[in-house]
């Protein structure tokens, strides 16, 4: 009996599959032919950036200085950022603008979902005027909510004063502590329908038998949901979740038009700090830093997007 | 860091030869077109509609009027805030321009004062920069000192120094050499309305007299009327915000450095100073303690406070002649009963000089816009087409226009404008112009250093909104100002 030693054996695979790659991509040769001027976009418009963000993201870039005469200093602005009192209020802004955009967004959507799904008269007018919020410019929202919220003559305010149960309008986005949470809802409005379609979508693919035979086992309406159509609707709700959350994070129309980050940093999150970092201070460097630390917890959460679609290409399959 | 070298030093020599050379030329040793030792607005009425101008004529010299080339042309142009009038004369500019220079291809592009920076900046880092930019006064240094703009003075379109006022030539001379033309000064004035003066037990027709004067009456104003007294502006990213906070804070003897002197240095920071305090502190009181003025003084600017006024909701604030205008302007697009309203706003609107400090200090931004040519490497497609770009600077910089596109927000960058049959209609048709003039000796400009953009916009309205909310006392805001200037003027991160 020959022994043959781990090491060897994977170099004998090695060799043996070189030959067979080689031959393979030689095969798909008009494959990789079709799909090689998207890699070629790819790598100008994505790779490149990327790369040149991380490599700014060690440098200086005083104001009085082009970007060409940029100044080396290492890891200097990761530890800038990292011991800066303003990137954890940043950091915390955006993980409480994420975390409650995402998941009241979803729920409201998914409530909505499931009071639509039934047939009723109107239904098809009332899921047509939930979807306008999402439908609408972003920037002419977050215009038309600073006038609602306006703290001096904001209808809501006004509204408030005139029925007498406030003595003076509301400070809705002029107040450290009320402006993140105005902004949030104004994003929930936002976002809630794009929630609502994707899960109206996964409703419809629940099989209508299995809800049939748990009735007929005498399942009640919460048992048919939590044990039939919840599981069903289990891949489409982290989908539809991360998404949320990725395009939370990367948020940027609502806080910077109604807020400018303000007051006082209050409604700062992540991309807004950057863009004020970059465009408005012109620390290209730092404003990179945070990008790369932003692309990371990105790259994330991506991760676990791919992997949950992966998952349910896989339970497609097996079905 | 240096940046200084021994061919820095030799360029720079050569440059102040030239510039010398250039001062000892004919236009250069002209004496200055109108007087500023006699500045008063009798005198700006003297001169007003005393001599012609020939502007196609004058800038044939410059650039023949056949000349064939193609312009790209940015230019901070007319926002929600300003009156119709001015957007007549913006389109009846470049109608004009095209008619005298009918085979100069121009591609303009107009920009708010808030966008301008940022998207002059990101098409700079691409080079994919316009030919030739007009900036607002805040911003040439920055560009100057990066090296991104041309060598310019008044006397390469044909005009001479003198035609301009000094400090508008101190904000576009980086390291001894001009690299721009002042389009148009802007100084502003204090705007009340009398009304309002009256029904709060204050005399209509007396503005007042010092800043502690405006922190009483927006009480008065408030506690008497339930309205909003003082027009208070701390909004980030605005230009509002300086053009009113600085006044208030140079008025109580502080400032940001020592720009408020006759010879600044920029070397110490005054922003925490006891006097800058003491201006801090006048905001403060107004907004926390007497909550007499506007609650959205934090994300609102001046195009939210006309309304206010116009509604009768405002007292007072600071603002350009034009905000006369601008009323006009609104109240045509009110309707009903609100159009009545409008118009006693109008009939009431009174305008002053700007409050002065304890100490009977008087101040006020000498803003405005400057034009420049870019260096062809930052250029879009790499090339300027320099007689184009004179072309458009002759007309813009020109007695002429640029009264005409200062019409009813500021004052000719030219100092001839002040003389032109234009000068004397404006007098006759613009109410309250004699105070904007009036204020225009009392005008610091902002620090001619590149850090001033994120000074202004930035650091100072975070200062103000840091003390405003609550988030730090008005020292800790002051002294974290200070260290955010230290910093940045270290090169710190």
């Amino acid at each position: 009996m020959t022994i043959v030693s781990g090491k060897a054996e994977a170099r004998r695979r090695l060799q043996s599959a070189r030959p067979d790659v080689l031959r393979k991509m030689w095969e798909h040769r008009a494959d990789y032919a079709y799909v090689l001027p998207a890699i070629a976009v790819m790598l100008v418009v994505i790779a490149y950036p990327i790369y040149y963000t991380i490599e700014l993201s060690f440098f200086n870039t005083p104001p009085g200085l082009q970007l060409r005469d940029k100044i080396f200093v290492g890891l200097n602005n990761y530890t800038a950022i990292l011991t800066s009192p303003v990137f954890w209020q940043v950091t915390l802004n955006t993980l409480i603008w994420t975390a409650a955009s995402t998941f009241i967004s979803f729920v409201l959507g998914f409530a909505a979902a499931l009071a639509l799904h039934r047939d009723f008269f109107g239904r098809g007018a009332l899921r047509a005027i939930l979807i306008i919020p999402w439908v609408i410019s972003a920037v002419a929202a977050s215009y038309i909510w600073k006038w609602i919220y306006h703290s001096d003559f904001g209808i809501i305010g006004a509204v408030l004063v005139e029925l007498g149960w406030a003595s003076r309008p509301p400070n809705f986005i002029d107040s450290v502590s009320t402006v993140l949470p105005s902004l949030i809802v104004v994003n929930i409005w936002r976002e809630f329908p794009f929630a609502m379609i994707m899960m109206t979508a996964g409703l419809q693919t629940v099989p209508e038998q299995l809800l049939r035979a748990a009735k007929v086992d005498g399942a009640n309406a919460w048992q048919r949901f939590w044990h039939v159509t919840f599981p069903h609707l289990r891949n489409v709700s982290t989908v539809t979740i991360l998404l949320l959350a990725v395009a939370n994070f990367n948020s940027f129309i609502i806080p910077w038009i109604m807020t400018g980050g303000g007051p006082s940093n209050a409604s700062h999150i992540w991309i807004t700090h950057i863009y004020e970092l970059a465009f408005g201070r012109q620390r290209w460097g730092v404003a990179s830093a945070y990008s790369v630390l932003l692309f990371i917890i990105l790259m994330t959460l991506g991760y676990f997007y791919v992997r949950a679609l992966s998952g349910n290409e896989r339970k497609d399959g097996d079905a | 860091m240096t940046r200084s070298t021994l061919g820095g030093a030799v360029l720079r020599g050569t440059v102040s030869t030239a510039l010398m050379a250039s001062l000892m030329s004919a236009p250069a040793l002209a004496a200055p077109p109108v007087d500023l030792s006699k500045w008063s607005p009798e005198y700006v009425r003297s001169i007003a509609g005393t001599q012609d101008f020939d502007t196609a004529g004058d800038c044939a010299k410059v650039t023949p009027l056949d000349y064939k080339g193609r312009l790209t042309f940015w230019y901070q142009g007319v926002f929600e805030g300003d009156p119709d009038l001015l957007r007549q004369y913006y389109k009846d500019f470049f109608e004009t321009f095209r008619k005298t220079y009918p085979n100069i291809q121009l591609e303009e592009q107009a920009l708010t004062y808030n966008d301008l920076l940022d998207k002059f900046r990101t098409a700079l880092l691409g080079n994919a920069a316009p030919m030739a930019v007009r900036l607002q006064i805040l911003g040439g240094t920055e560009f100057a000192s990066k090296g991104y703009l041309q060598p310019l003075k008044p006397e390469d379109v044909g005009y001479s120094t003198e035609d301009f006022w000094p400090g508008a030539m101190k904000a576009v001379t980086w390291d001894g050499v001009t690299y721009g033309i002042p389009t148009n000064n802007e100084t502003m004035a204090f705007i009340w309305n009398a009304d309002i003066f009256k029904r709060a037990g204050l005399d209509p027709d007396k503005a007042p007299a010092t800043w502690d004067d405006v922190v009483k009456y927006s009480k008065q104003i408030h506690d008497k009327l339930g309205i909003a007294g003082y027009g208070l502006v701390a909004r980030k990213n605005a230009g509002n915000t300086p053009y009113r906070f600085m006044p208030q804070l140079w008025a109580y003897g502080g400032g940001v450095f020592d720009e408020a002197t006759a010879n600044p240095t920029y070397k110490d920071i005054e922003l925490n100073s006891a006097q800058s305090k003491a201006a801090l502190q006048a905001s403060y009181d107004m907004y926390v303690r007497d909550k007499s003025v506007p609650v959205s003084a934090l994300t609102n600017q001046q195009a939210d406070n006309q309304p206010l006024f116009l509604a009768g909701q405002l007292g007072m604030m600071i603002s350009h002649p034009s905000d006369y205008n601008v009323m006009l302007d609104l109240q045509k697009k009110a309707t009903g009963t609100d159009k009545d309203k409008a118009q006693t706003v109008i009939d009431n609107m009174r305008y002053g000089l700007i409050p002065t400090g304890p100490d009977g200090k008087r101040a006020v931004v000498f803003g405005g816009s400057n034009i420049h040519i870019l260096k062809p490497e930052y250029v879009e497609g790499g090339k300027v087409d320099e007689p184009a770009a004179k072309a458009i600077i002759c007309m813009w910089t020109s007695p002429e226009w640029s009264l005409k596109m200062a019409y009813a927000g500021s004052n000719p960058g030219n100092l001839n404008g002040f003389k032109t049959k234009w000068m004397k209609e404006r007098l006759d048709s613009i109410k309250f112009l004699d105070v904007t003039t009036s204020m225009l000796p009392y005008g610091i400009p902002f620090p001619a250093l590149p850090q001033s953009p994120e000074i202004m916009n930035i650091i100072v309205p975070d200062m103000l909104q840091n003390a405003l909310t609550g988030a730090m006392t008005v020292d800790q805001a002051a002294d974290d100002a200070a260290k955010k200037v230290k910093d940045l003027m270290g090169g710190g991160l």
